[in-house]
């Protein structure tokens, strides 16, 4: 099952974990399912149906705004990772 | 016959000579570091690290811009300070460029102690060949990221929270911009801050020297060994990631780089600010897309104290000012009237 890497400011939101086992074959199908797993995650991540502005992701260090967004295909090896900007310094 | 050694010259290059015989910069790399100039945007974290690099390395011309005055808890991790220039109230900028002043007599150091926005932004960078990140905010990014693209200049974006931290090379017309990467700073509801959520001095320390090396290369015309990815560290971790960005330039509608759209520099996005004549307070006006959500920002201010909101407002006090946000972004800050400072509250404690 691929494999979502979930950010510091959003594991409060999905039980502390740092990486999250969740079911799809595109990332939006694998987003979908690990809103199921830990819904107040879903709101972080989603405004309807489109993903947060802020919100960049990426399938095995691609980002997916050059590939085919979150129809963007996803295998069963391959890992999704939700990045936030780092604001401080 | 050589000339006896009282009458010749010392070498200008000798002080750097550990550094001219790494191969890959060599003698001209560090004639070219010796004739560039930087404009150094912030004077915190990132940038103390940052202009202590490059002030070791030879720059020529360094200017600093910093809006702020040192305080007692930035010495755990501003490496250029000290107590004493606590105890003098000195502006960071200032007691920057007094400490690099004594590291290197060669260079130029030019302080520059205001708050950089649409209206000096292009006078302080217009003659840099180089632009660094060392802010604590997005609005500031953003703004530096309009500059540098309508100035065709490089620039290195960087940000540390906590134990991690990004940085990225942006070449205007080559590489995504900023706001290719990231089209808008989360809003502040959801972004953690180092005063809320904390910062380790050595995460600061990587992420500057990534953004120093870079900027060697880039003054030194090495252009070829440039950074052309996201670069992520996280030093509790342990990991290391090179995110791929490159692919982004020209696919995305990106109103900066592709319309040239300077949003930031034209005064159009960002915060509107005005002291509250009389009242010893401050108005930020932040401009939001969507109304902040309460009761995420009271969980994330919850350790700072008692913090109260409801559904037009959120109320909280910390370090003798008193913030009152509402939904649409506007804070008013009482405890000051010094807009520099109530900026500096606003990133600090609401978000950039």
């Amino acid at each position: 099952m691929p494999l979502v890497r979930i950010p510091t400011p959003l594991r409060p939101q999905a039980g502390g974990l740092d990486k999250i086992e969740a079911a799809g074959s595109t990332v939006r199908e694998v987003l979908a399912d690990l809103g199921c797993q830990h819904p107040a995650i879903q709101e972080r991540l989603f405004d309807g149906g489109e993903i947060r502005r802020f919100v960049n992701v990426y399938v095995n260090n691609e980002d997916v705004r050059y590939l085919d967004d979150l129809d963007t295909p996803v295998g069963a090896k391959d890992e999704v990772s939700i990045i936030p900007a780092v604001a401080g310094g | 016959m050589a000339a006896p050694a009282s009458t010749t010259a010392p070498d200008p290059l000798d002080r750097y000579s550990r550094q001219v015989r790494f191969p890959a910069l060599g003698e001209d790399g560090q004639r070219a570091l010796m004739n560039s100039r930087v404009t150094l945007c912030g004077c915190g974290a990132l940038g103390t690290v940052l202009a202590n690099h490059l002030a070791r390395a030879g720059v020529g011309h360094l200017r600093i811009i910093d809006r702020d005055f040192i305080e007692t808890h930035n010495l755990q991790r501003q490496i250029l300070f000290d107590e004493r220039d606590v105890a003098d109230n000195l502006p960071k900028a200032e007691a920057a460029a007094r400490k690099l002043r004594l590291i290197n007599s060669t260079i130029e150091v030019e302080p520059v102690v205001t708050d950089l926005d649409h209206t000096n932004a292009l006078d302080l960078m217009g003659d840099a060949d180089l632009i660094l990140d060392g802010t604590d905010n997005f609005e500031t990014r953003y703004l530096i990221n309009d500059a540098a693209v309508k100035l065709n200049k490089p620039w290195i974006f960087g940000g540390v929270i906590g134990s991690e931290g990004q940085t990225m090379t942006i070449l205007p017309g080559e590489t995504p911009c900023l706001r290719c990467v990231i089209e808008t700073a989360p809003p502040p509801g959801m972004t953690p801050t180092c005063e809320t959520a904390g910062v380790l001095g050595p995460a600061v320390a990587v992420i500057a020297s990534f953004e120093a090396v870079e900027a060697i290369k880039l003054l030194a015309g090495k252009k070829e060994a440039l950074n052309r990815d996201l670069i992520m560290v996280d030093l509790w971790d342990w990991t290391f990631r090179q995110l791929k960005v490159s692919g982004l330039f020209g696919r995305v509608d990106c109103p900066c780089c592709k319309h040239r759209k300077f949003d930031w520099l034209e005064g159009e996005a960002g915060s509107h600010t005005t002291a509250l004549c009389g009242r010893n307070a401050v108005q930020v006006a932040s401009r939001r897309p969507e109304p902040l959500k309460f009761p995420e920002m009271a969980d994330r201010l919850k350790a700072l104290g008692d913090v109260r909101h409801n559904a037009f407002m959120l109320r909280f006090a910390t370090e003798g000012y008193e913030f009152t946000v509402f939904p649409d972004g506007r804070a008013i800050i009482k405890g000051t009237n010094d807009i520099a400072k109530a900026k500096t509250l606003y990133a600090q404690f609401v978000g950039a």
